[in-house]
């Protein structure tokens, strides 16, 4: 992995640390993200003695805090006014936690109902009242989307269907429109992360209301219905961004990254074959002109341009985590890898942990 | 294939990896030495498909040219990095397996439909990969669809695509070769050049086992013969042969020459000289065809499992964190 060979240490302060900065600083109770020491990035890590932590990341890739976490964690989500995230689980946990980044505290756990998991994704309306996380109904095996009310304490309001079987990701979009990919795989907490209905699968892209109306469904050619569509990311103007994983014959696969404007049906984006049959993430760059898909297994990560095909690639080890910064993206890799691309981005640094799947921009930030 | 689901003793094959573990110390791994050996077959390809694409497709020489276009490509096939992925070059030079018959159908609908794009190089360049390359010659060479005269056109439309994207590949390689050598461009880490060597040199073994041999093997009640690779023009098993050559160069220089290394190859080559009788796998219906085949599977499957025990761990290559995720 390599992680024991990481020549840097990294500036990682400890909680105490950071608190200490805080206070020195005269942190204060309900500050937004502004008033920080400004994390740019959030990420799930693990440790190299193995306990696994929520980092905040300056956009220069240095640690600000690390926040302990009961248990393996895979995405984030930022609130869009309160210096707030939630953290979400990595499937099938049960659990998400609320973290206040002026403190550090861990503000509020989450649990999913009971019959329910996490998928590890979820996301916030644009004004910050509604927290909307993919969850496994799991006798059922159906997909759903849990809503919380932030306004009082996320509490737990009720859930809708996805249209779908195993969502994972979830985005907001324009207008407030939900965007759910269905990865289509069913799986059973009794029988770990064994893939259920391969030969059944229907993954799709669900279109939905906040209030769980189904807009706009659409999927993948009949032959190609073994790609499940777990990633994505969306432009302001509502252009979607579709990273697959392929579960059918290992050296056919069919092309990884998508693309989807509401009413039409989902495009390839050409000269992507290098990723192989596995796209862990996929963000669309500062300014939105290319997109950014990562392939932890083939070691690979491309900046697509969706009508040219690839206009920069990279060979890294475990590149999965993905996110825009100003300028251009910023990849981490599960051997410690801060990879930030584009104009104005400073070097790359590599530092004791691993890095989750998935790296989320703090959007105020920066 | 994980190497715990193969029928020979584990215990075994750790043991011959172990044999070859060179000391941190003593690592020598020639990453020029590596970038040399591609060098020389991407020359080689490069030549070897200009040859091609000067030959009328009624040339008497026209299948020596193919057959020595097609041994170059596929001896340096499995490297995956650089100049071959741009445009997805490599893919659309290979185009193999094709699960769902893409490249017949593509074919046949030029021929049926006495498509101009066979006389537009352009647009050809432009089309679906399944439809280029050497895998779309295997098909259109034995065909008998449509007139000769088209099926001709067709057949230099693809060779003159192919000799274009190997001249593209041999003029954009010095520059990546050179960021390679010296950790710039896409080789930031240390290690980054070494990986990707590391990995084309792995998952080409792997091809070769899983798909070269194991499509047409099938399972065993289920054998699948017309699977094998370029079964049309007869190249299945020289193309497993031509694929041991090229991985063989590359193992070389990363093992620093490891004796180990050079005897499995060695017996992986013995193995499928010891099939020429059965040059398109067509015996993989029979047991005792099925055994000699998945013989030489298990060989090549061998040398995988020795060069991720003996390299692996001197990258720091185990099992990933978010490779196995599945996430």
């Amino acid at each position: 992995m390599g992680v024991g060979r990481s020549a840097g240490r990294g500036a990682r302060l400890g909680r105490r640390g950071f608190l200490a900065g805080l206070l020195a600083a005269g942190g204060a109770p309900q500050v937004g993200w502004a008033a920080l020491g400004m994390p740019a990035f959030v990420s799930g890590a693990r440790l190299s003695d193995g306990a696994t932590v929520i980092s905040g990341v300056s956009a220069a890739g240095d640690i600000l805090f690390d926040i302990p976490t009961p248990a393996r964690c895979h995405a984030g989500a930022a609130h869009p006014r309160r210096a707030e995230i939630v953290v979400f689980a990595r499937r099938p946990g049960t659990f998400a936690q609320v973290i206040a980044c002026e403190s550090g505290d861990v503000r509020q756990e989450l649990s999913a109902p009971l019959g329910h998991h996490f998928y590890g994704h979820g996301a916030f309306s644009s004004d910050g009242t509604r927290l909307f996380t993919t969850e496994n109904h799991i006798e059922g095996g159906g997909g759903r989307v849990g809503v919380w009310d932030v306004g009082a304490g996320y509490r737990r309001l009720g859930s809708f269907a996805t249209g779908g079987i195993g969502p994972h990701e979830i985005l907001r979009g324009p207008g407030d429109v939900l965007i759910v990919a269905n990865g289509g795989i069913r799986t059973h907490p009794d029988r770990g992360r064994e893939k259920l209905n391969l030969d059944t699968m229907a993954p799709s892209i669900a279109y939905l209301d906040p209030g769980g109306k189904l807009l706009e469904e659409v999927a993948l050619m009949p032959d190609m219905h073994q790609l499940s569509l777990r990633h994505i990311a969306v432009t302001q103007g509502g252009t979607l961004a579709v990273g697959g994983q392929w579960q059918g014959d290992p050296w056919d696969p069919p092309p990884m990254v998508w693309t989807h404007r509401r009413g039409g049906p989902l495009a390839p984006v050409a000269g992507a074959r290098s990723l192989g049959t596995y796209v862990g993430s996929v963000a669309w760059s500062d300014g939105e002109t290319a997109i950014a898909a990562t392939a932890p297994r083939a070691g690979v990560a491309l900046m697509l341009d969706p009508e040219a095909g690839a206009v920069w690639r990279a060979a890294m080890d475990d590149i999965c985590g993905v996110a825009p910064r100003p300028g251009g993206v910023l990849f981490t890799t599960g051997t410690g890898v801060v990879l930030p691309v584009g104009r104005g981005a400073g070097p790359r640094r590599e530092l004791a942990r691993q890095w989750d799947n998935h790296v989320t921009a703090i959007p105020c930030a920066g | 294939m994980t190497h715990t689901s193969l029928p020979w003793g584990v215990s075994l094959v750790c043991a011959a990896a172990l044999a070859w573990f060179p000391a941190p110390q003593a690592a020598a791994q020639d990453i020029p030495g590596a970038l040399t050996v591609i060098t020389e077959q991407f020359d080689t390809l490069n030549d070897a498909s200009k040859a091609l694409a000067a030959a009328a497709c009624d040339a008497p020489d026209f299948r020596a040219r193919y057959d020595a276009a097609f041994d170059a490509f596929v001896a340096v096939s499995h490297v995956g990095f650089g100049p071959t992925q741009t445009d997805d070059r490599f893919f659309a030079l290979g185009f193999w397996p094709d699960t769902r018959g893409v490249t017949q159908k593509q074919l046949m609908a030029l021929i049926a439909a006495r498509d101009t794009i066979a006389d537009d190089p352009e647009r050809f360049a432009k089309s679906s990969i399944a439809g280029r390359g050497f895998y779309a010659l295997d098909w259109l060479i034995v065909a008998n669809d449509g007139d000769a005269d088209y099926r001709c056109a067709l057949t230099h439309a693809i060779t003159a695509d192919i000799a274009r994207m190997t001249a593209d590949l041999v003029a954009e390689w010095p520059d990546h070769r050179a960021e390679m050598l010296s950790g710039a461009g896409a080789y930031t880490g240390e290690d980054d050049a070494l990986r990707a060597l590391y990995t084309a040199l792995t998952t080409g073994l792997q091809f070769t086992a899983e798909a070269r041999l194991g499509r047409p093997l099938g399972t065993f009640d289920r054998p699948r013969p017309r699977r094998a690779e370029a079964r049309r023009t007869g190249r299945s098993l020289r193309n497993v042969a031509q694929s041991l050559v090229g991985l063989e160069a590359l193992a070389a220089t990363l093992s620093d020459g490891d004796a180990e290394v050079a005897a499995a190859f060695a017996e992986a080559r013995d193995l499928a000289g010891g099939l020429a009788d059965d040059p398109v796998f067509a015996g993989v219906a029979t047991p005792g065809g099925r055994f000699r085949v998945e013989v030489l599977q298990q060989s090549v499957a061998r040398i995988r499992v020795m060069i991720q025990q003996g390299l692996g761990p001197q990258l720091g290559i185990t099992e990933g964190f978010n490779r196995l995720d599945g996430d």
